[in-house]
């Protein structure tokens, strides 16, 4: 392309430049091999805040904030010399700034016109800040998403762990009442079912004991904040949840994961959220199973020297290549009554601890599919 | 009766609920049952079975509100209580609009739960008694003529033996025969008695 097309005179071609480049939605600017403002189109103007006639002339550093500007004009000057290309061609992000001294962040790309003493930069620059709001506001609905299902499965954790002590104080309080009954009955053989009762009274103690135990170490992870812990007693504690829905679907729930792993730094409850959802996804899929085949496993191993893999697996159809696709994207469902929104949730959280969500279909002879996320062990120093 | 003596059936996951609520029934004189599952109480119910049925409402496989629904298709006529948790009210509710006897919540007051279920034993009893005695009233009809059920009828309904003479076009003086016979064949004490049998019949 020469020079004369860029500037072509309105008055006498049959291609109206100037009007085509202000119908441009993406600010356009040429500069000279300087850095120099040559021309702009009129969103240009809008985008910055200048009438264009104030930008002909002035430095293309004054469009954006200190760091790029000083960068941009050593890029230009390190093309000039090396031909090396930083920018043009290729595209950057950069923050630009308005005449007020507001700014904002910008896409730009720079292409090259002429040669020698005549060659100029073309800059197309598009404001990123709407784009920037919905990435945020994205980020922000991802997080509220597993705040929401944080909050529910620990209110599931709370009525399990309720319903768990509520078991041993109920047999501690009819042995007490049939042992008062027993003793104002006071008959010979009466004593000896007193003697029964107390032993079982004192287990049932120490039943209840354990499940305030556990409670304990629930409630110490469940502020949000990352621990170095290690991963079979994070999942221990989620272990009880698990058992539930498996028991209730005649479910063989096999669990092995070693205690001899290394440490991970991890917000406890958002790991126990991916696990429990992927057995509830993992009892699901396994609807259609007889019960004499439906399995499930969950283990743990190292697969890397700093990274620990977690894997729930099930009997069940697998994910069919349609699923495959989408099953991680937000409102995917292939369940009559789900949200869509387990997996997005999981994957997520995995994200967010470093690690990885993924998924095989398992050998036909097996069948089913395996459901799997990594965490980065704690590295020490 | 005797060789069906009233007991209570106990369906709880828990051993040691289980075994805890028959040591307690044990010492009020009230033989109980214990059922690990839904499945195994379903396994081994009888209609003929006399007493109540003590259900919890949350338990893994059937659960209690399950259980309840196939003992009423089963046409079960003992009276369910349900054991509830903490937090099992809207359960609780929809099992007595399903016809449940009672619910109680663990951990049970024991005089409480005595007393909720000695309610459902003596329900039952009642019943059980009821319908024996319907067994029996319908035995003793089964034994009438067609003639003397034609005066029975007339009878029940307050008839005099002059109008019943003359509906049944017969003399007085058989009307008066039949309905001798009818009173000791019914083994009725009075006319109020045998009122009330020919409306147990009309159950």
């Amino acid at each position: 392309m020469s020079d004369a097309s860029v500037y072509a005179d309105p008055s006498s071609g049959a291609i109206q430049v100037d009007s085509v480049l202000d119908a441009m939605v993406e600010s356009m600017i040429v500069i000279d091999e300087h850095g120099t403002i040559e021309r702009v189109n009129k969103v240009t103007g809008d985008m910055f805040g200048y009438r264009p006639d104030e930008l002909v002339g002035q430095s293309i550093g004054i469009l954006m904030v200190g760091a790029d500007k000083a960068r941009h004009g050593n890029y230009l000057n390190r093309y000039k010399e090396t031909g090396i290309r930083r920018i043009i061609g290729i595209g950057r992000e950069v923050q630009a700034q308005r005449k007020d001294g507001s700014s904002f962040p910008a896409h730009i790309a720079v292409g090259e016109v002429g040669a020698g003493n005549t060659r100029r930069f073309v800059g197309l620059i598009r404001d990123l800040t709407e784009q920037r709001q919905s990435e945020e506001e994205a980020l922000r609905q991802r997080e509220e998403m597993v705040n929401v299902s944080r909050l529910s499965m620990m209110g599931e954790m709370a009525a399990a762990m309720a319903h768990e002590l509520n078991q041993p104080l109920t047999a501690i309080a009819n042995y007490a009442a049939a042992s008062i009954r027993l003793l104002e009955q006071g008959t010979a053989d009466s004593l000896a079912d007193v003697r029964d009762a107390l032993q079982e009274i004192k287990d049932q103690a120490h039943r209840a004991g354990d499940v305030i135990q556990r409670t304990r170490s629930f409630t110490k992870s469940a502020d949000g904040t990352r621990t170095v812990t290690r991963i079979h007693e994070v999942a221990a504690l989620i272990r009880s949840l698990a058992t539930l829905d498996t028991k209730a679907n005649n479910i063989q729930l096999k669990w092995e994961i070693p205690a001899d792993l290394p440490p991970v730094v991890v917000d406890s409850v958002q790991i126990q959220q991916i696990i429990l959802n992927l057995v509830r996804n993992a009892v699901d899929a396994m609807e259609d199973i007889p019960a004499d085949r439906r399995q499930i496993s969950v283990t743990a191993k190292l697969t890397a020297p700093h990274e620990i893999r977690l894997e729930v697996s099930d009997r069940g159809t697998g994910v069919s290549e349609a699923a495959a696709a989408n099953i991680f994207n937000a409102f995917y469902t292939t369940k009559s009554a789900g949200m869509g929104m387990g997996l997005a949730i999981c994957r997520t959280i995995a994200r967010a601890h470093g690690g990885q969500l993924g998924f095989r279909n398992n050998e036909p002879e097996e069948g089913g599919a395996t459901f799997f996320f990594t965490l980065p062990t704690q590295v020490n120093n | 009766m005797p060789s069906n003596p009233a007991k209570v059936f106990v369906v709880d996951d828990d051993q040691a609920v289980r075994n805890s609520l028959r040591l307690l029934f044990k010492t009020v004189n009230i033989d109980a049952v214990t059922f690990e599952s839904g499945d195994a109480f379903l396994h081994e119910y009888d209609s003929d079975w006399h007493g109540c049925i003590l259900l919890d409402i949350r338990m893994p496989g059937t659960s209690g509100l399950e259980v309840q629904k196939m003992l009423r298709e089963r046409g079960n006529t003992l009276p369910v209580i349900f054991i509830t948790g903490h937090g099992d009210v809207p359960m609780a509710v929809e099992a007595m609009q399903l016809g449940a006897f009672d619910f109680v919540q663990k951990p049970f007051r024991d005089q409480e739960l005595v007393d909720r279920v000695a309610q459902a034993l003596s329900q039952n009893e009642q019943q059980q008694d009821s319908l024996l005695h319907q067994r029996q009233v319908q035995a003793c009809y089964a034994e009438l003529t067609p003639r003397e059920k034609e005066v029975m009828q007339c009878v029940v309904k307050g008839q005099a033996n002059k109008v019943i003479a003359m509906d049944l076009d017969v003399s007085q003086r058989t009307v008066e025969i039949h309905r001798a016979r009818v009173m000791e064949k019914m083994q009725a004490r009075s006319l109020a008695d045998l009122v009330r049998m020919s409306l147990v019949l009309n159950e």
